[in-house]
């Protein structure tokens, strides 16, 4: 029984790991996407209209902010697989 | 101390590292986590603080640093709300800025912290339930404005009538349901993850301190300058959040406060 208990445990630090791992790497796949599309345009549309720089660049930390916030929610819950359900 | 080595216990994770601890106290039957109450009371008490020397200091004339900082931001929260809602919109000014205000002097507290399970003064938005509160204050007042802009009938009738046409209530039904149901939760994750992943940072860049190759403590040197720039990257990540923050209440106020006609060509485009 003891042997039992100690399997589930380490299934579960397993599962709570490659979970963790999963979510974290996705989402800094799709955050890095957003962030790369957002600088990109950011920049193709300076270069096409310089003085419209001041309002582009407000909206591009905006369109950061929100891209990376889907990141930290994925981070969010890879810690609370690690920290509070594999234990 | 959590962030001991205990190596024989989780081998994998190496450094014990336990966020979400809190001192606590119970109060019927409720569990409250005493440093971000008190945290939270702080920031409130700086922020009216800064109101009060403002109205004593308060000039028309050459206004100094102090207004005038307090006027750009001022400024910038009603431009947001002019370019976004109109003129509609001047009642929401008061409350975004309030947000934008308290929520940027909670992020900055996060510059005090130093990354230990037990700091004296956190940054009261890295625990779930003060963005949870304000998330859900916002969301109740956005439906109260939604109801006396459209009434009660109107109200309803919106959430089957749109984005499709009325032929396909049930599908505009269940999307509008999903939208409504998801805005409150994405508000508070959004702000908590932010600031929750810069203490867990902070956590892991002061657990660098035990990270030693051969007989140099190489963490330990490292520590100090990586926490350092952290701290920077993060106040400005504070700024962007509290921002966010702002701009997501006005954004759903417009969506609640504008015309259905107009409503419909504009569509929101900003969800997540």
């Amino acid at each position: 029984m003891a042997a039992d208990a100690s399997l589930d445990s380490a299934i579960k630090i397993a599962g709570a790991m490659v979970g963790a791992g999963l979510a974290l790497g996705g989402g800094a796949v799709g955050a890095s996407i957003g962030d790369g599309l957002a600088g990109s345009q950011t920049i193709a549309g300076i270069a096409r209209q310089p003085e419209a720089q001041g309002r582009l660049t407000t909206i591009m930390f905006l369109t950061v902010g929100l891209c990376e916030a889907a990141y930290f929610i994925n981070l969010v819950f890879a810690a609370l697989f690690v920290f509070s359900l594999g234990k | 101390m959590a962030l001991g080595i205990h190596l024989p216990v989780t081998p994998l994770l190496g450094i014990d590292i336990t966020p979400g601890i809190h001192p606590q106290f119970k109060l019927f039957g409720l569990t409250f986590d005493a440093d971000i109450i008190w945290a939270t009371l702080i920031a409130a008490l700086v922020v009216i603080t800064m109101g009060l020397i403002l109205r004593r200091k308060a000039t028309s004339g050459v206004p100094g640093k102090f207004q005038l900082l307090w006027e750009l931001a001022t400024g910038a929260v009603q431009k947001q709300v002019d370019d976004t809602i109109g003129p509609r919109g001047a009642q929401v000014v008061p409350l975004a800025l309030t947000l934008f205000v308290f929520i940027f002097t909670c992020n900055l507290f996060e510059v005090l912290s130093i990354g230990s399970p037990y700091d004296w003064l956190p940054a009261p938005t890295s625990d779930i339930n003060l963005p949870l509160a304000m998330a859900l204050t916002v969301i109740v007042l956005v439906h109260r404005a939604a109801i006396k802009n459209r009434g009660v009938g109107g109200y309803v009738k919106h959430y089957f009538t749109r984005p499709f046409p009325p032929k396909l209530f049930l599908v505009n039904a269940f999307m509008n349901g999903v939208e409504e149901l998801v805005k409150p939760v994405t508000l508070t994750l959004r702000l908590f993850g932010n600031l929750f992943a810069g203490g867990l940072m902070l956590s892991l860049l002061a657990s660098l301190v035990i990270w030693k190759l051969g007989p140099a403590p190489i963490g330990a040197v490292l520590s100090l300058p990586f926490t350092v720039v952290w701290k920077l990257f993060d106040m400005a990540i504070g700024a962007i959040q509290a921002f966010i923050f702002a701009l997501l209440t006005i954004l759903y106020f417009d969506t609640a406060m504008a015309p259905d006609e107009e409503h419909a060509k504009d569509g929101d485009f900003i969800d997540a």
